[in-house]
């Protein structure tokens, strides 16, 4: 029984068609990669599964409940989490309030009980540092005592990135949608990210949803591989079988121009 | 490996909770250093004194409202003022008491219906069978009960103006709440709402004893402080900042946008109106033109001075605003133009010295600037009050006044900089050439505090020197300018008298509505975020204490980290 089943959904914007009769589904427990050419729709998938998009058609289906035309916040309180692809993290804010943030939506003492920090405010709150500094360390030492409280806009890139996968495991969700987890980091680094995304999987319990553009992360950690092209799936499976599937070649590498019945040559 | 995450996570999270004991014992002195210093302030016999400080916190708990919105939450609100008047308003009726209200009644332009008139506490409490409230000795529980009634009535308004808060943003938002603004002051002149505000008349004989007083006004804002001080370092406060972070990512993290943001306009409309109700008691009255929209203006220029988001800085913000509103008067009278031409001088002086303390405090990247700069400043402000010397009218005076306080800033100075000169083993040149000159200073200024008029022109030789000292942090041309032609400025309004020029008379007419655009202009040049920016106060500032800076251990662990030259092991896992 499929954890998230997204149902022949489209989306289009103006005359572009970004999404077109996309169904794919995620297993409980399964690393499923999302991989395709620039201008695939692999971002606009993953607006559309949190709710900043509504598909045009089609239907998006979490534990049964459907996620179309529901906000952003409600998608998170079901539990599906993101991270964003070009980092939006609060710049100004220190990595411990980052991560504290993404658990607001869980508190249960109203806003009274906080002001005055009555007992019961009190205990949240520390099970939601404890929550925090847990999820933080995923990441090892990095992110750890002097770095919790710095703030994000003094991290070095690889670091927010850590900060992003952090604070959206915080949010309690179930499924996380990791937006290109490895951008800008050094190929140590993305080694190190590799591990860490199966570890959230085997140790945290999550389901994930990546997009990537990196081959060797994808080969490395993907349980299956769906591939777009245009909006719409082009290939479905395993890594190798993937890979060598020549629509996945084609959609990457173009064709051979006597395939198109073009000549190569060009009459001058 | 799961549960060592854990165990090591509850030990963390504990840690951070280390200060707290010595924190809350700060704390309490703290505030009983603050009532203490309130209570001799009051006790100095100044009206003018009183009211200043009461006016402080009536609009400090009007700032760090607005705050709430345009600082924490990050929304640009610009209808304080409509707030505030529902707030002044609910109070100002129902504290009519039964003199008051024969006034309106006997009075032929009165708008006032029976009911409305009706609505004063004192006969409604009376005819409850509720006469132990009724009473003349009770009016305070009658105040508080009006205030909280206002406050709970504007929060409901709050309510209903941050509804468009859901659907725009930035300037747009901004006009919307400036219009909402209006419309309420507006509405409460039309026929609907003239029953309860009395249209254009309004209410007289307000009583002032609450809003006058230092107490009163004083324990309200710590209230405010309090609450909101405590909700910013909530989970609440950090979902709204949050918002004002990023609200895209606020809302794909869980924060409920729409609940977070009315919210924020509810309590913040509800502060605004007990501010309004203290405002109408110290005015003494309520009336539409108390509520304009420049109230707000005054509010945004204390922001944004202050610090956006810091509840320190916006109190900060607030003070000077204040300050140059209730003492400012001096500058809008008549002198003799060598005067304005010495005043000009006095302030290009100090904005010199003030830029040479800020670029040094900003290159050395510490708090406390250099002990020699201090000096400089601390001469240029005692000497600069010296050379208005009394024989230039009221504002001379005025000056004067605050310039007995600057010999101390004279001095002070002048002691860390000799300790400094004979502790630090390698004396600097520079640093002796400055205890030089800060002797002769002192010479200098005992001579004019003497009442020699020579050496109060000499003063000005040590001041040149200074100005034009190659220190460090001076060596910069603006500077130079500054000082140059601050120099040359009082030379000339000293000299002019004998010359016999620049003697006619100009009158500054709003000059302090200029001083204070300026004010805002240059801090916003300098410091976009305000004064204090988004910094707070808190004790750790005292102890030094960095919990963003690491210490050795975890420097040498950190460089391990990123560096796989040292990170053998790790870089062949990882490969």
């Amino acid at each position: 029984m499929p954890l998230l089943e997204i149902d022949t959904i489209s989306k289009s914007f103006g005359g572009l068609k970004a999404t077109k009769d996309l169904s794919m589904h995620v297993n409980e427990g399964e690393i499923v990669s999302v991989i395709g050419p620039n201008g695939a729709g692999k971002t606009t998938l993953f607006n559309l599964i949190t709710g900043v998009y509504t598909p045009d058609t089609g239907d998006i289906r979490f534990q049964d409940q459907s996620l179309v035309g529901r906000k952003p916040n409600e998608i998170v309180n079901l539990g599906v989490a993101r991270t964003f692809q070009n980092l939006r993290l609060f710049m100004n804010l220190s990595v411990l309030d980052n991560v504290l943030i993404s658990q607001h939506h869980n508190l249960k003492p109203n806003w009274l009980s906080a002001m005055l920090r009555l007992p019961a405010y009190r205990r949240a709150e520390r099970e939601m540092r404890t929550q925090a500094i847990e999820k933080l360390a995923f990441f090892g030492p990095r992110l750890m005592s002097f770095r919790l409280h710095q703030p994000v806009y003094v991290l070095s890139y690889a670091n927010r990135r850590r900060t992003e996968m952090a604070r959206a495991m915080a949010t309690g969700a179930k499924m996380l949608l990791l937006d290109e987890p490895s951008a800008g980091m050094n190929p140590k680094e993305t080694a190190e990210i590799t591990q860490i995304i199966r570890r959230m999987r085997d140790e945290g319990g999550y389901t994930i949803l990546l997009v990537e553009h990196k081959m060797n992360l994808v080969g490395d950690i993907s349980d299956r591989v769906v591939v777009l092209d245009y909006g719409e799936k082009i290939a479905e499976g395993n890594y190798r079988d993937v890979v060598s599937d020549p629509k996945v070649i084609e959609a990457y590498l173009g064709k051979k121009a006597e395939d198109d019945g073009q000549t190569g040559e060009v009459d001058v | 490996m799961t549960q060592e995450r854990l165990e090591m996570a509850k030990a963390e999270a504990a840690s951070m909770e280390d200060n707290r004991g010595r924190n809350t014992v700060l704390a309490v002195i703290g505030l009983g250093v603050l009532i203490v210093v309130l209570a001799l302030l009051n006790s100095i016999d100044s009206s003018k004194l009183r009211d200043a400080i009461a006016l402080f916190a009536i609009w400090g708990i009007a700032t760090v409202s607005l705050n709430l919105i345009n600082g924490i939450t990050g929304i640009l609100s610009l209808g304080h003022h409509g707030f505030m008047l529902i707030g002044g308003y609910t109070t100002a009726l129902l504290l009519l008491d039964p003199a008051t209200k024969a006034n309106i009644e006997n009075s032929a332009r009165s708008q006032m219906t029976d009911f409305t008139l009706g609505l004063g506490l004192q006969e409604s409490f009376a005819s409850w069978g509720l006469g132990f409230i009724a009473t003349d000795g009770t009016l305070w529980v009658r105040f508080l009960i009006a205030i909280l009634l206002g406050g709970l009535l504007s929060a409901l308004v709050g309510l209903i103006v941050g509804f468009p808060s859901l659907r725009l943003r930035g300037d747009y938002l901004a006009i919307v709440t400036f219009g909402f603004g209006e419309i309420i002051r507006l509405l409460a002149s039309t026929r609907v709402f003239a029953p309860f505000t009395n249209g254009a008349l309004g209410f007289q004989g307000v009583p002032s004893e609450f809003g006058k007083s230092v107490w009163w006004t004083c324990g309200l804002l710590a209230l405010t402080v309090a609450a909101i001080a405590k909700l910013k370092y909530s989970s609440f406060g950090r979902a709204l900042l949050g918002i004002r972070e990023d609200e895209i990512a606020a809302e794909a993290m869980g924060v409920d946008l729409a609940y977070h943001k009315v919210f924020a306009f509810a309590l913040s409309a509800f502060f605004a109106g007990i501010a309004g109700g203290l405002w109408v008691s110290w005015l003494g009255g309520a009336r539409l033109d108390f509520f304009l929209f420049q109230l707000t203006f005054f509010f945004l220029v204390s922001i944004s001075v202050g610090g956006v988001g810091s509840i320190t800085g916006v109190l900060l913000g607030t003070a000077l605003v204040v300050f140059v509103r209730q003492y400012g008067d001096p500058l809008e009278q008549v002198y003799s133009l060598d005067t304005w031409v010495r005043f000009a001088g006095v302030v290009l002086l100090l904005a010199g010295a003030g830029l040479m303390l800020y670029r040094s405090a900003n290159r050395t990247g510490r708090r406390l600037p250099k002990a020699a700069n201090l000096w400089v400043v601390g001469s240029v402000l005692a000497l600069v009050f010296l050379g208005l010397n009394t024989n230039y009218g009221a504002l001379g005076q005025w000056l004067t006044q605050f310039g007995r306080g600057a010999y101390l800033w004279a001095a002070l100075p002048l002691l860390l900089v000799a300790s400094r000169t004979l502790l630090n083993p390698q004396k600097r040149f520079y640093l002796d050439l400055v205890a030089v000159l800060s002797f002769l200073g002192l010479v200098v200024v005992v001579g004019s505090v003497a009442g020699n008029t020579w050496a109060t022109n000499l003063t000005l030789v040590p001041l040149a020197l200074l100005i034009f000292l190659p220190s460090e942090t001076s060596a910069k041309a603006d500077v130079y300018w500054f000082g140059a032609l601050g120099l040359i400025a009082l030379l000339l309004g000293s000299v002019a008298i004998d010359l016999g020029v620049l003697q006619t008379t100009f009158r500054g007419f709003g000059i302090r509505a200029i001083f204070l655009s300026v004010l805002l202009t240059v801090t916003m040049i300098f410091r976009p975020e305000g004064i204090l920016g988004r910094a707070e106060f808190s004790w750790a500032w005292l102890f030094n204490e960095r919990r963003d800076k690491p210490n050795d251990e975890e420097r040498a662990q950190d460089a391990w980290l990123s560096n796989p030259e040292l990170n053998q092991q790790a870089a062949q896992e990882a490969s």
